[in-house]
């Protein structure tokens, strides 16, 4: 009797911890990496949630990480916004990785107060569909009120945050810190916090062709080496290891030869 | 409350609010005896032209009901042919419930009747009646009192000293008699109320804008409590629109300060609407930006330019999970009533080589097409930053890219991918026109 009761309670409250059991109530998102996948309760992105992403610096693959899902969200006509972008979003570069631009929307904000109650809004509004913002600051109180506006209308929303908040509390329901060492596997991404579960071990993902072209791929999802090679067209990189490349030394080798043929795509007019 | 005219020279009560009722002020009391009953008494005094103006307003919103609304001249009150739109609203009771009901929430008290012909559609109304046919007019209507027929009141006196109380006992007079007594005028009346003979009425034609002004009985000071008329205002305004089958995009509201100078806003749409609660939700935000130097005596509403409305296609699953284009047109007006119009933008692609000149803020509804481009960083610096090579470490390039010659910015550089120390992927170049130097232009997010 008292068993059934607590079974009951738990296939209905997802938010109850399940101890080491994870938790597959929650309603989730492929993030299409498929390692990243296999380590989030859920296979995937929390929707209706707040996911922190916590990046030391820019250009570790923080918003690769999260394209194959934005880009099916616009398949499924799903909004995505983008409040205060830290720099301009490449629409070429977007669409080659199948985000659809129509349904991209950047929202640019005076100050920090109005990027949150943008946040907030964009989250109030409509049904489905991502939120990503880079707070610099934001307090634990306004986190929760985005978890909430989040929750009530089942939108993602993905803030990326600086190293400091790795330290600080945060009732977001994924936590992933991301950094990228000298390593040929690409970029480390540990999972500090996810509801439902403990952390799993952290896990490398190459989220781009030049994470390490020489590199080995197995198991990880990549571009094709291939695609790297066609816009190398026959220019060997300097690979890793082999001591900082100088990088004018590196023309000197393609451009010096003072002949006019180009080993790089050429783009004339 | 109350409101007072001039009556012969005397400042007479015409009508008070059942407080004022409940303190002993009647209508026909002279205003000075009111005052000595109630000394907290609010007297106001009635303007025609005001009247007139907020019947027009109404005629125009009861279009939204009716084709054929008329305002049959000074007797303050509209006519509304409501048998074309039987099916549409259903009974004269349903349609008559639903006026009062929301004439009610626009802040106005209706009372609404129905009948087969005008003027006796007009008697049905002060008593509340639906009269369903013609047959019906007689026992109905016989009971009422003569001084509800529309006639000269010289004509009503003399029917009063025969010994004539009611409608009844006219109608069962012969006609020849009727007009040798009372002359052409009260035959002529009865042949419209029975129906024996047609009343054509001129019809209100709605103007294609609108114009409201508000006297707020004290002046309001905060910004909240604006909300409640401007709700009032903008219903009324809806209605208007809703009659004329057009939208607004832009609408004016002035709101008057005593002795500064008025506030004006000028809240924006996205596309045009004619739903209330949507300008609401951007007045709402308009005025949260809002500083009143002054408390608030008159709102004024204008809207002077309608559109045509377009009804936007509804998903017949409205509530299936994604969002539909007018939430996101909502957001971008909320946002944009706060935080400006440039606030929200969509992103697209230009067909240029050059990085910075390859894209464009666009308008959230306009399309975007763009020519996908492989090995391009997600993150492009608005403007290149200056950058030490030896920081870097070259994974792959060059790419060169040299284009501009026609518009005076041309430049030729070569494109690196490579990472810094802190593991940053990075889009570098080295310029060699029109500067020499090494760049930092994007990152690979």
């Amino acid at each position: 009797m008292q068993k059934s009761a607590l079974d009951k309670l738990l296939a209905t409250t997802p938010s109850l911890w399940k101890g080491r059991r994870p938790n597959h109530a929650q309603h989730t998102l492929p993030s299409g990496h498929a390692s990243l996948d296999a380590r989030l309760p859920g296979g995937g992105w929390p929707v209706g949630a707040v996911t922190e992403l916590i990046t030391p610096h820019p250009g570790l693959g923080e918003l690769s990480l999260l394209l194959p899902a934005l880009a099916e969200m616009g398949r499924r006509g799903q909004w995505l916004l983008f409040v205060d972008p830290p720099w301009v979003p490449y629409p070429a570069a977007l669409q080659a990785q199948g985000l659809s631009l129509e349904r991209l929307l950047l929202i640019r904000t005076r100050d920090e107060s109005e990027s949150l109650w943008a946040c907030e809004q964009a989250l109030c509004n409509g049904h489905g569909g991502a939120v990503l913002a880079w707070p610099e600051r934001i307090g634990f109180t306004r986190l929760r009120r985005l978890q909430l506006a989040a929750r009530e209308n089942g939108k993602s929303a993905f803030l990326y945050r600086p190293q400091e908040a790795r330290e600080q509390a945060s009732p977001a329901a994924l936590r992933l810190f991301l950094e990228t060492e000298e390593d040929p596997r690409g970029t480390r991404v540990s999972v500090l916090k996810c509801r439902g579960s403990h952390p799993p071990p952290p896990t490398r993902l190459r989220l781009s062709a030049f994470a390490n072209p020489a590199g080995d791929t197995g198991g990880h999802e990549t571009l094709s080496p291939a695609a790297s090679r066609t816009l190398l067209a026959g220019h060997t990189p300097a690979a890793p290891g082999s001591g900082p490349a100088h990088p004018r030394a590196e023309h000197e080798v393609v451009g010096g030869g003072g002949d006019r043929v180009r080993p790089g795509p050429r783009t004339d007019h | 409350m109350a409101v007072t005219a001039f009556d012969q020279g005397r400042e007479r009560i015409i009508d008070c609010n059942p407080a004022a009722r409940a303190g002993g002020v009647r209508p026909g009391m002279p205003a000075p005896s009111a005052l000595a009953i109630l000394s907290g008494l609010h007297l106001a005094a009635r303007d025609e032209t005001m009247e007139q103006q907020a019947l027009e307003r109404l005629a125009s919103w009861c279009y939204q009901y009716s084709s054929q609304v008329c305002i049959p001249g000074d007797r303050g009150g509209l006519l509304l042919e409501a048998r074309a739109s039987r099916r549409l609203f259903g009974k004269p009771q349903a349609l008559a419930a639903r006026l009062e009901r929301e004439l009610g929430q626009l802040g106005y008290h209706a009372q609404c009747g129905s009948a087969p012909t005008p003027e006796s559609a007009w008697l049905a109304a002060g008593e509340h009646l639906h009269v369903g046919s013609r047959a019906a007019l007689r026992p109905q209507l016989g009971m009422l009192p003569l001084e509800r027929l529309q006639l000269e009141s010289s004509c009503i006196e003399a029917m009063t000293r025969m010994g004539f109380r009611r409608l009844q006992d006219i109608l069962r007079l012969p006609q020849r008699t009727l007009t040798r007594r009372f002359g052409p005028g009260l035959p002529d009346y009865l042949a419209r109320l029975l129906g024996a003979q047609p009343d054509p009425l001129t019809f209100y034609r709605p103007p294609q804008r609108f114009f409201t002004r508000l006297d707020l009985p004290a002046a309001i000071h905060s910004r909240q409590a604006l909300l409640f008329p401007l709700k009032r205002l903008l219903g009324e305004l809806c209605g208007v629109l809703r009659g004329a089958d057009c939208a607004v995009q832009s609408i004016t509201i002035t709101l008057g300060h005593e002795d500064r100078e008025d506030s004006v806003l000028q809240p924006g749409l996205q596309s045009p609407t004619q739903d209330a609660e949507r300008l609401l939700a951007v007045v709402r935000e308009r005025l949260e930006r809002l500083r009143l130097p002054q408390a608030v005596r008159e709102i004024r509403l204008q809207a002077p330019h309608f559109l045509k409305f377009r009804a936007g296609q509804h998903s017949l699953f409205a509530d299936a999970p994604q969002d539909r284009q007018g939430d996101m047109e909502q957001l971008a007006e909320r946002l944009q009533a706060r935080l400006g119009r440039s606030a929200v933008s969509g992103l697209c692609g230009v067909e240029d080589h050059r990085p910075e000149y390859s894209w464009r803020r666009r308008e959230p509804g306009e399309a975007a097409a763009c020519t996908p481009l492989a090995h391009r960083p997600a993150w492009l610096l608005p403007k290149p930053r200056r950058c030490e090579a030896r920081d870097y470490r070259i994974l792959a390039g060059p790419e060169r890219i040299e284009s501009g010659w026609w518009d005076g910015r041309d430049y030729r550089r070569d494109y690196y991918i490579a990472r810094d120390s802190h593991g940053s992927l990075s889009w570098i170049f080295h310029e060699y026109k029109p500067r020499n130097g090494w760049y930092l232009h994007g990152f690979f997010a």
